[in-house]
């Protein structure tokens, strides 16, 4: 068994933990990352294509929160984590919802003035920017469907470069906050699981780990630490805590946004490589309507969805495109460790309210691609009929029922809520574990609730807070 | 160690890709295979056990001198009241549709005409 030694240990290398790093690392500390995924190059591969799922998802992209419906969600699994494979939308955390889980979970130091602050440093490390140019047919369509509704549609920011051509390329982690750890002296180990966290009282003194090897054996390995910071995301992060017996609210009150398809057809082709960067607003924060990966697998997956024949649309796949709209759901979910087993069982209940406000969402969804002149729509309903005209959406509303609707989600958070407020949380408002003085938590977790927006922005602000206030500690 | 493509599966599997030529049917197998590898444990025993159930039910039928093929038979499944069952088709068929279409060969440029 090999040991190491580091003075602070940070499990995982996605949004919370690559921003802990770089700050860690740059205020002098010894940091360690390890991730259990590889390390892929972020060209490697094609965005959103089979070979992306087989090497930087998670269960190679089959993972489903178990329920009534059962819910598909994606995690990275690679060195970056999600951020190697989401659309690199970026949205601050609204004010007001942020003002709202101060008030709930009585998180201290989360006022605007804060989080501002911390936004202002990720965005000036990570090209925060707007598309140059003209969007693509796919965005634009959003943006021409919601006008002519009288709607409110906007386009994202992106974590993008973009080249004198116009040509993007995403700021994920492995290329923006790792390297900056590493230039700043962090140290960072991939294809590094770790199985459980080691616990003396109310301290944890490191973690046992198995890492592969260059030639592929598998060697156990112990890592000592004088702090922990676990940043796995709002899955693996409770799932490593439970399995290390640390369970007082830990892995309760899942929350993520429902989200259902639909492919819309046009008239001509459109484009593919990209994800759209509008997104209609108009029922923001509880629903939002935006655009999905469309490439040919993609377009094929959501048209056989609908159990309408489809094969004349996949034929001229080029003229279809995924949309979805996502809610902020009332519902919660949890995820529970599994004694032996390395996944957790994860559960999700939606409400009666959730599933009316997505059944809404699917019409809308529809009424603004209609009007953007899309000729065929065919819904993620098993059994739902294609939309032609405005007059067909009404079938939908009859055919939404759980054990008819294909939902899927990305954004996971909420798993270990930070605040004050110790009967509501699984750690304190700068993410310490209650019971623990050197066990810290730093990703999508802390997170109270699902921001109704991609998290990764609000995830790096408040990683990028947490650091700083516990450095202030040392 | 998670279990490979069970009989079902792999018949399965073979049925919804009976259009597709050998050589890519091999590669969307081989992908299907790994994905079920891949799935969180209790997911992949879940599946493990619904495809012995099944597989046992179409064995003993075929043995008894079923005419029934298996693409009706996935039909049915497609549409029945159990929920897992009509879950179970629509995972295999989920995997297929997406590999079979991302396998697929890219048309020619038109400028390599």
């Amino acid at each position: 068994m090999t040991t190491l030694e580091t003075e602070i240990l940070i499990i995982g290398s996605g949004a919370g933990g690559a921003v802990t790093a770089a700050k860690l690392a740059r205020a002098g500390r010894s940091v360690m990352v390890v991730e259990e995924g590889p390390w892929v190059d972020p060209d490697a591969v094609e965005p959103f294509s089979i070979d992306e799922m087989v090497l930087k998802y998670r269960h190679q992209g089959a993972s489903a929160a178990l329920g009534s419906p059962g819910i598909a969600y994606a995690e990275g699994r690679c060195v970056g984590g999600s951020t190697e494979i989401n659309s690199g939308l970026y949205h601050r955390l609204p004010p007001e919802l942020a003002d709202e889980w101060r008030k709930t979970y009585r998180i201290a130091e989360f006022t605007p003035d804060v989080l501002d602050k911390y936004s202002d440093q990720i965005e000036s490390e990570m090209s925060v920017s707007y598309l140059p140019g003209a969007p693509p047919p796919s965005s634009a369509a959003l943006e021409r469907g919601a006008a002519k509704l009288g709607w409110r549609a906007v386009e994202f920011a992106r974590v993008f470069t973009y080249d004198s051509a116009g040509r993007g390329t995403k700021q994920t982690m492995a290329r923006t906050f790792l390297p900056r750890a590493v230039d700043a002296g962090a140290q960072i180990i991939a294809e590094c699981r770790v199985s459980k966290l080691i616990r003396k009282g109310d301290h944890i003194v490191g973690a046992r780990c198995t890492r592969k090897l260059p030639g592929g054996e598998i060697e156990s390995l112990t890592i000592r630490a004088e702090h922990v910071f676990v940043c796995g995301g709002a899955i693996q992060t409770p799932t490593l805590l439970q399995h290390s017996g640390i369970r007082e609210q830990i892995g309760v009150g899942l929350k993520f946004h429902p989200t259902i398809k639909v492919a819309a057809r046009f008239p001509r082709a459109y484009d593919h490589a990209d994800v759209p960067m509008h997104r209609v607003t108009e029922f923001a924060p509880f629903l939002t309507i935006g655009g999905s990966a469309s490439r040919r697998g993609h377009v094929a997956l959501a048209l056989a969805d609908s159990a309408s024949d489809y094969r004349d649309a996949l034929a001229s796949w080029e003229d279809v495109v995924v949309y979805y709209a996502a809610i902020r759901s009332d519902g919660s979910g949890r995820v529970t460790a599994l004694p032996g087993l390395k996944a957790p069982l994860v559960t999700y209940r939606m409400t009666d309210a959730d599933q009316s406000r997505l059944a809404r969402g699917l019409l809308h969804l529809g009424e603004v691609l209609l009007a953007a002149g899309a000729t065929e729509l065919y819904p993620s309903l098993a059994g739902g009929t294609v939309a032609r005209r405005a007059e067909d959406l009404v079938d939908w509303w009859d055919a939404f029922t759980p054990s008819r609707a294909n939902l899927m989600t990305v954004h996971l958070t909420s798993t270990v809520r930070m605040g004050d407020d110790e009967s509501r949380t699984g750690a304190d408002s700068y993410g310490r574990v209650w019971g623990y003085r050197n066990l810290r938590i730093n990703d999508a977790s802390l997170l109270p609730d699902a921001p109704g927006v991609n998290p990764q922005a609000a995830i790096m602000t408040i990683a990028a807070r947490n650091a700083d206030e516990f450095l202030s500690h040392l | 160690m998670l279990p490979p493509m069970l009989w079902l599966e792999r018949q399965v599997v073979a049925t919804l890709a009976s259009d597709v030529d050998h050589r890519r049917r091999l590669a969307l197998e081989g992908y299907v295979d790994g994905v079920l590898r891949a799935m969180p444990e209790h997911l992949r025993m879940g599946v493990a056990a619904e495809s012995i159930v099944l597989g046992s039910g179409e064995w003993v039928s075929r043995r008894l001198g079923s005419r029934r093929s298996l693409a009706d038979r996935i039909g049915g499944w497609e549409r029945s009241r159990i929920g897992p069952i009509r879950q179970y088709v629509r995972l295999l068929s989920s995997l297929v549709i997406f590999a079979d279409e991302e396998l697929a060969p890219e048309p020619p440029d038109e400028d390599d005409e």
